[in-house]
């Protein structure tokens, strides 16, 4: 009856088959397009960077989808962190350590009321973080006239700099990445966001604080939002109230984490997956401009891809129970 | 003599709105003692448990643990005490591994980081300490039931528990299993762990426990040593009350033409069903939780169909595979959870009134006229005596009695030929539940069929022409008007009945 087989854990296995299948897709659209020069260090650099603001808050979106809630705001505080940081600096290179404390204080705030309306207040998470996104928004759309500013010069080093012809913008990613794969896999607080996604009940009777542990994932997803605004307004020198919704960083971002493997119910899944979501978005779009595909059809064929790629995670996981 | 027992509960009592659940019970257990708590379904043996484990708060009574007072806010304080709960339903995390699963919520850290390797050691030795052959990087959704069973108690031990409470621990486990895990029970009480068995099953209580205390209604009833308590003892103990007299008298004529005949109808929860319903029949069906009655409610009403057998309706075969198919060929339904499964809480009476024959219409059919119009149903429900202040208030406001006749009503409309009753009476207050009884009574004497699907014994034997009683997925009896709670509690348990000799196929 014991089934000794031995069962590898799959979420590594999906990431990287995505990501070969991603990559795959590249090479061969940049062979067949005869846009060769797509292949060398440039390009690939080039394309990782295509990655990294939707990296960033795809990662933050993991950690609340896995404690078995979800983050609709991020696309609002990523243009307010961009806006306010801007706004902060106004060029200055001495406003960069101070804005972007700031920043991040805004994005701890409003992560705590994200956390603190769904884990103790009872909110469905879509609608409690749909309110506080819209909140954000409209602020930001009423006071834009009084916070205009361009970031420091100094700063855009983040976005366009470099070291050893690896750009920082994909140092901070991978570090980032790193950072949240390990406190996932290796620390108390990642393996109490697995058991409370997994389970919130069999968790709170194994003697979890569950909500705190909520709140806390809420938190860490706003950070990684802001970071994401400040990459942006690192890359665009100054920010406007939009660019976050304009990228659709919210909605992205939660297809990404999906793509990746993390199950929207929680408790399963983790950072390598939403990774190669993000690399395979970013090969969709390079290849698609190579192919010089229509925007707009660019968007159905993007809507396909998300709903065939989450399809076969569903046979997988109906194949599993039988 | 002086120790003081590893748990005591004085004068314990909890209420929940509508129901006395515990009424100054006291219960206690020491230390290398199996205890176990026998009782029918909501005699208040869980609720006690999730007062012991902290989920849920006294409203009166002491609880103490070695001879400490305490109390509990939050489970992980009863965890922190040494009290380790087993529960009925399992809390594990399917997607984790075994290991993460023993230690979460006490995961080793070791400089601020996982120590996985010590909590993979430690697991493998747990898993051998209970003789559980089991590889703790396994992931937990790949065992069986019996297995993650043996994985929530390596969880308990984990926390060395003094107390451990197991809570229907056989339940989902089939005989090997069962044996395996009492084999166990037994280890841990030589280590001196004071262990509270909750079980319905005589054979294992009888067969393990050191002392058993029995509850019903809320109320304990006697706690004698296991040597003094013969099984036929326990049983009387657990069912012993009177009959009430508000049950409408049995019908006159014999029972009419078969309406509904299954044979061999059996599905992942059931196995060879035979019965049949005929006209003027009200058919109980009883059985502890885990026995399949509700499932046969589900296979007739087609939500979880039987997959094979024949099932006859009005000497047709017909297979019912959706609860819309079964809604046309005459099978009313009133489910137990009414507010889940019964009622548009928020809709009007009206509305759930005309709930089927609103669904059953063609899509062209003109709303608010001739049978769907107001006019109608506000007779019928007038005539089914449905107390509202007015049908177009919201069906939620009414009181449960109200809402189960209002469901009548649909089935009523619907001209079903059978309907299927799960826990009709459930919730409900002594006066509605004899107007239900009556509308029932009459409803079979029109010459239609019943089947009720009821935990609530006296209700069965006061109601029902004929109890057909369940056990583990199969009928294993059945008992005709005038049988006892006894001849019906020895065929749900087990104790009597084609289940006891049967082997397997």
């Amino acid at each position: 009856m014991s089934q000794s087989a031995v069962k590898l854990n799959v979420g590594m296995p999906v990431a990287l088959l995505l990501a070969l299948m991603s990559i795959g897709l590249f090479v061969v659209v940049a062979l067949s397009t005869g846009e060769t020069a797509q292949l060398s260090w440039q390009g690939a650099t080039g394309l990782l960077q295509r990655m990294v603001a939707l990296g960033l808050v795809a990662l933050g979106q993991t950690f609340v989808i896995l404690v078995g809630s979800i983050d609709l705001s991020v696309a609002a505080l990523i243009s307010a962190v961009a806006v306010l940081a801007s706004h902060l600096m106004q060029g200055d290179p001495a406003m960069i350590v101070p804005a972007v404390i700031a920043c991040l204080g805004l994005c701890a705030i409003v992560g705590f009321v994200n956390g603190a309306l769904v884990a103790y207040g009872g909110i469905n998470p879509l609608i409690a973080t749909l309110g506080t996104g819209l909140i954000i928004q409209g602020v930001l759309a009423a006071s834009f006239g009084a916070l205009q500013g361009t970031v420091a010069r100094e700063f855009q080093i983040l976005a366009y700099g470099g070291v050893l012809g690896i750009p920082y913008p994909l140092l901070l990613l991978a570090s980032l990445s790193l950072a949240a794969a390990f406190v996932l896999d290796r620390t108390l607080f990642g393996a109490r966001i697995y058991a409370v996604g997994g389970n919130p009940d069999g968790a709170r009777l194994a003697g979890i604080r569950t909500e705190r542990v909520t709140l806390s994932a809420h938190m860490v997803a706003s950070l990684f939002a802001g970071a994401g605004g400040l990459y942006l307004a690192a890359r665009l020198q100054s920010g406007t109230p939009w660019i976050g919704r304009d990228g659709l960083y919210d909605l992205e971002s939660i297809a990404v984490t999906v793509i990746g493997g993390t199950i929207l119910a929680g408790g399963k899944g983790g950072v390598a997956g939403t990774l190669a979501g993000v690399l395979l978005f970013a090969t969709l779009d390079a290849s698609f401009n190579m192919l010089g595909i229509d925007a707009f059809l660019k968007q159905v064929l993007r809507g396909v891809i998300v709903i065939a790629a989450v399809a076969v995670h569903a046979v997988r996981a109906k194949g599993h129970v039988a | 003599m002086t120790v003081s027992p590893a748990l005591s509960m004085t004068g314990i009592s909890k209420a929940f709105p509508g129901v006395r659940a515990l009424d100054g019970v006291d219960f206690e257990c020491v230390a290398g003692e199996v205890h176990a708590i026998c009782g029918e379904n909501g005699a208040g043996k869980s609720t006690l448990m999730k007062i012991l484990g902290g989920s849920y708060r006294p409203d009166a009574g002491t609880i103490e643990v070695a001879g400490r007072a305490i109390h509990f806010t939050h489970p992980r304080q009863a965890a922190e005490m040494g009290i380790a709960i087993i529960h009925q339903e399992l809390s594990l995390l399917p997607h984790r591994s075994v290991t993460e699963n023993i230690f979460m919520g006490r995961e080793i850290v070791r400089r601020g980081f996982l120590d996985k390797a010590a909590m993979h050691r430690k697991a493998a030795l747990l898993l051998k300490r209970i003789g559980a052959e089991i590889d703790p990087r396994t992931l937990v959704s790949s065992l069986s039931i019996a297995l993650q069973q043996l994985v929530e108690i390596a969880k308990a031990l984990l926390l060395d528990a003094r107390i451990l409470v197991m809570d229907e621990p056989t339940a989902a486990l089939d005989e090997r299993d069962s044996r395996t895990l009492l084999a166990l029970v037994s280890t841990l009480r030589r280590e001196g762990v004071a262990i509270v068995y909750i079980s319905h099953r005589m054979p294992e209580v009888t067969a393990i426990a050191d002392r058993i205390t029995i509850l019903k209604d809320g109320r304990k009833v006697w706690t004698r040593r296991a040597d003094s308590a013969p099984v036929t003892e326990i049983v009387r103990a657990m069912v012993g009350r009177d009959l009430k007299e508000f049950y409408p008298p049995a019908p006159v004529s014999p029972p009419g033409k078969v309406l509904l005949a299954v044979a061999g109808g059996n599905n992942a929860a059931l196995d060879e069903i035979a019965f049949e319903v005929r006209a003027g029949e009200i058919i109980g069906v009883a059985g502890l939780e885990d026995s399949g009655k509700g499932a046969l409610a589900s296979a007739l009403v087609g939500d979880a169909p039987f997959a094979g057998g024949t099932m006859m309706l009005g000497g047709k075969p017909t297979a019912l595979r959706t609860p819309r198919q079964a809604t046309a060929a005459g099978i009313g339904y009133l489910p137990g959870d009414r507010k889940r499964e019964g009622l548009a809480l928020r809709q009007s009476v009206r509305d759930n009134a005309l709930l089927t024959l609103r669904s059953m219409a063609g899509l062209f059919t003109r709303p608010f006229k001739g049978a769907l119009g107001n006019a109608k149903i506000d007779e019928t429900l007038r005539t089914m005596d449905v107390r509202a202040a007015d049908f177009g208030q919201e069906i939620g406001t009414l009181s449960g009695g109200n809402q189960q006749k209002a469901i009548i009503v649909r089935w009523l409309e619907q001209a079903s030929q059978i309907l299927v009753f799960v826990e009709p009476t459930r919730g409900i207050d002594i006066a509605a539940k004899a107007a239900i009884y009556e509308t029932m009574r009459s409803f079979a004497d029109s010459g239609r069929g019943i089947v009720v699907v009821s935990s609530d014994m006296p209700e069965l034997i006061g109601i029902a022409d004929r109890v057909i009683v369940m056990h583990q997925g199969r009928i294993s009896g059945s008992v005709a008007r005038g049988a006892g709670e006894e001849d019906i509690m020895n065929l749900a348990l087990g104790l009597s009945g084609p289940a006891l000799g049967r082997t397997v196929a």
